[in-house]
């Protein structure tokens, strides 16, 4: 940034008429500044993919010829189970490969190679490389695997939903942990009170708008810090949270009995072998949430309302010259942020764990965070990212239950790093919306 | 008379703003009491007063937990200079005192970055960091390799050190590539508590010798730390004259030195430091050592002196309250102490509330969530005081005005 005066010395030069706009593909010794640090990003990311290349080649090395064992429910949850097995080492070679095309791929492209959809694409081969690896002769089911995976995702990947579009409207939304936890508080209880299993949901997603509206209040009215305010509601959820269930939910079973949101199955297509149960046999959460994915990117990014939404975040005085009420657009951003938070938490204690327990939240909402940044403030991305945590998550649990040792805090861990490591830019720049935490003053 | 009218003028705002969220905090247990609103078909007025009267217990205990008992007190006094009802009766507020030790040094270390403009909510991470450093020292040097002097002071290095390398990370991100802080501090908070985790069940240097359990060895039977009350059962250690003297250094530091000058300068207007020749980005990672090494510096003292054992989540909500804290503080060292002592004081007086009535001690972790709004929000606090319903129910009239258009 502190070179760009002289970039731009150097681009004002006669040549530039000939110049090529962009000069990332053309010209060479015509970098700007900022294109050579992309060129740099993409070197240190092919390099990375190298190494990785070749850690996983030494590990397909190291066990070729051992067998990992899987197996899956042909017909329905705990019905037949038919298991398979894949080669470890041919598995490994497989990552090796894929590692190694990314690599060259991303040093012939440079800052063209889509590495976020490589790494997507590689992170499920190489959750299961390890799974195989680890496994030890035991059997994993993957059925089971799958299913952990989407009861960590779903609430991740909706709650990253919401803090892309808190953050995209300018409003930083650090408090979508606690807006969760409140979410399957209220979820839990509007269902047991009333019996009706989907005023569960909508309970939750009501009163997450509530918190939301109150956070916005504090952000927006009062000017405080979006940081601390975010802080208020997540302290203030757990506190809340806590006295309820301790007082109320505790002695008086039946405000905390709810009618749980069972998978649904598709009618045809969960027939199908294999497949039926593993893709057509799950929580009407995940078809929602693949939906709400779908929509919020429309929205965002092909809609008059995104532009608005994504100009207030960026530079909130130019959206209001133009004639953007940004204020009221950022209540209303919070207020979908609130509806969608609130909606995922209720899946924490709706989607079949049998009610509502104190912190059970357990950081999924820092996780959503960490999950919207690793996605680039892009719902799909973010739901991609969300997911490959919960690989991460399930497969951690899953070698627990085999009685594997591995540690399972390192696979815990696992979003937390990568987060850092994304932030630190040294992968790929990544940069939300300018003028996040920023309050406006419209008047 | 000014410097009166001044602490007045200081004081008015936390007062006020601890007063109404006690005040919220008590509608909210009268509200989720299933019994009275139960009750209030039948015989509404009996149930309220039942009501209120539980929520007057409630904070009955809190107070009596944190001071003590007046009837151990009377008890003490008549009996003269009996050393055991003595005790008795004012270990309540030594255990307060304790309880604040750990709130000193986190609320410092985050104050530190605050002034500098840095928004630390790293202070559980470099907590437990510094906790580990502790232990690490503790085991190292104790049991008599070193004196125990140097043992201590060894532990109390290698706890900044933990705490420092910690909050080094965000502070080094922020100052070079300008990653949020905020985000980076949360990250390296989950990863502190999955650490120390790990540490504690898989490390056989420091895992408890069973290996059982995800605890780390006795400490206390390494190193000592020396009580500073003359009665044994008391337990408040130097840990807290070190948390007074941290206290009046960070103060020295911040209002009298130059670094602490272009600290709190880098804080207020970071382009105007920049052109008064001050480095934005060592200014950053100064303060972020700085205030991670308080941090850990509390971490190795409190698990060593008083937890005596290392074990996962030893930083608890340490960090929430430090942010409280700092704000009702107002980042002034003395304000600070001041509001970790009170926040100590409640800690404490929270144990006895949810032992006596079934009123978990989170209750309090809602109340300081209200203090930090209403300290952050000081034209809320206002409004709420004049009219109880207008910040909820008002609309943003300022989002109707319009920029000269």
């Amino acid at each position: 940034m502190k070179k760009s005066p002289s970039s731009k010395l150097r681009t004002s030069g006669p040549k530039r008429v000939n110049a090529p706009r962009n000069a990332e593909t053309g010209a060479r010794g015509q970098l700007s500044v900022e294109a050579q640090k992309g060129r740099f990003r993409s070197r240190i990311r092919a390099v990375m993919f190298g190494a990785f290349a070749l850690l996983s080649g030494s590990v397909a090395a190291g066990i070729w010829g051992v067998d990992g064992k899987f197996s899956f429910w042909v017909d329905k949850v705990g019905g037949t189970e038919t298991s398979f097995t894949i080669g470890v080492g041919p598995l490994w070679l497989g990552i090796t490969l894929a590692f190694a095309a990314s690599a060259v791929l991303q040093f012939v492209r440079g800052a063209a190679f889509r590495w976020r959809l490589a790494i997507g694409l590689i992170a499920p081969l190489l959750v299961f490389g390890l799974l195989a690896r680890l496994l030890d002769g035991t059997t994993a089911n993957l059925t089971v695997f799958l299913t952990n995976t989407l009861s960590f995702a779903i609430p991740v990947g909706i709650g990253a939903i919401a803090g892309i579009v808190a953050e995209r409207s300018g409003f930083l939304n650090i408090a979508v942990e606690g807006k969760l936890l409140v979410g399957a508080l209220v979820g839990s209880v509007v269902s047991s009170v009333t019996g009706i299993a989907f005023l569960g949901p909508i309970g939750g997603a009501l009163i997450g708008a509530l918190i939301s509206l109150f956070l916005a209040i504090l952000g927006i009215r009062y000017k405080v810090d979006q940081i601390i305010a975010g802080t208020v509601i997540n302290i203030g959820a757990v506190g809340i949270t806590s006295v309820i269930f301790q007082r109320i939910l505790q002695p008086y079973r039946e405000f905390n009995n709810p009618v749980n949101i069972d998978p649904i199955s598709i009618p045809v297509l969960s027939d199908i072998p294999v497949f039926g149960p593993i893709l057509f046999a799950l929580s009407p959460y995940f078809y929602i949430a693949l939906g709400l994915v779908l929509f919020f990117t429309y929205m965002i990014f092909k809609t008059r309302w995104g532009l608005r939404l994504r100009s207030s975040g960026e530079l909130p005085s130019a959206a209001g010259t133009v004639g953007v009420d940004v204020v009221r657009l950022r209540y209303r951003a919070m207020l979908i942020a609130g509806l969608l938070a609130g909606f995922a938490g209720s899946f924490i204690s709706l989607g079949g764990t049998g009610g509502f327990a104190p912190n059970s939240s357990a950081g999924k909402g820092f996780i959503a965070l960490a999950a919207v940044i690793f996605g680039a403030w892009n719902p799909i991305y973010a739901f991609g990212a969300a997911l490959t945590f919960g690989m991460a998550s399930s497969a951690a649990s899953l070698l627990a239950g085999l009685g594997v040792k591995f540690p399972p805090q390192i696979l815990g861990s696992v979003p937390y790093v990568v987060t850092i490591i994304v932030v630190a830019g040294l992968i790929g720049r990544v940069r939300g919306p300018a003028s996040a935490g920023q309050p406006y003053d419209q008047g | 008379m000014t410097l009166l009218r001044r602490i007045a003028h200081d004081l008015k705002l936390p007062l006020l703003s601890m007063l109404v969220a006690f005040i919220v905090g008590g509608v909210f247990i009268f509200l989720t009491d299933i019994e009275m609103i139960r009750g209030l078909v039948s015989n509404p007025l009996g149930a309220i007063g039942a009501g209120l009267g539980r929520v007057a217990a409630a904070y009955g205990a809190l107070l009596r937990g944190a001071f003590g008992d007046p009837t151990t007190y009377a008890n003490a006094f008549a009996s003269g200079g009996d050393i055991k009802l003595w005790t008795r009766a004012v270990r309540p507020v030594v255990e307060s005192i304790v309880a604040s030790v750990p709130l000193i040094f986190v609320g410092l270390g985050v104050s530190v970055a605050f002034r500098t403009g840095i928004f630390n909510i790293g202070g559980a991470g470099q907590f437990a960091i510094g906790a580990l450093g502790g232990t690490t020292a503790a085991l190292l040097f104790g049991a008599g390799v070193t004196p125990v002097p140097i043992a201590i002071l060894l532990i109390m290095i290698f706890g900044i050190i933990g705490g420092a390398a910690w909050a080094f990370i965000p502070g080094f991100l922020k100052a070079r590539v300008g990653a949020s802080e905020v985000i980076t501090t949360i990250m390296l908070n989950s990863i502190a508590s999955q650490l120390i985790f790990f540490i504690v069940m898989n490390s056989e240097f420091i895992q408890q010798e069973q290996r059982l359990q995800p605890v780390s060895k006795e400490l206390s039977k390494y190193v000592d730390i020396p009580g500073i009350l003359p009665i044994e059962a008391l337990r408040l250690d130097i840990a807290f004259p070190i948390a007074l003297i941290t206290a009046a250094v960070v103060s020295w530091f911040l209002f009298r030195s130059t670094r602490g000058f272009e600290l709190r300068t880098a804080g207020l207007n970071l382009a105007a430091a920049k052109y008064a020749g001050i480095g934005a980005s060592s200014s950053i990672i100064t303060a972020m050592l700085i205030s991670g090494g308080i941090s850990g510096l509390g971490g190795s003292l409190v698990v060593v002196g008083m937890a005596k054992q290392l074990a996962p989540g030893i930083e608890g909500s340490v960090g929430f309250t430090a942010i409280a804290i700092a704000l009702v503080g107002r980042t002034k060292p003395s304000g600070v102490v001041a509001t970790a002592l009170v926040f100590g004081f409640l800690q404490q007086g929270g144990r006895l509330m949810q032992i006596e009535t079934i009123i978990p001690i989170e209750m309090l972790l809602f109340v300081q969530a209200l203090v930090i709004a209403f300290i952050a929000a000081p034209g809320l606090t206002m409004q709420i005081l004049k009219n109880p319903f207008s910040g909820l129910r008002g609309r943003p009239r300022q989002a109707k005005a319009k920029v000269g258009s």
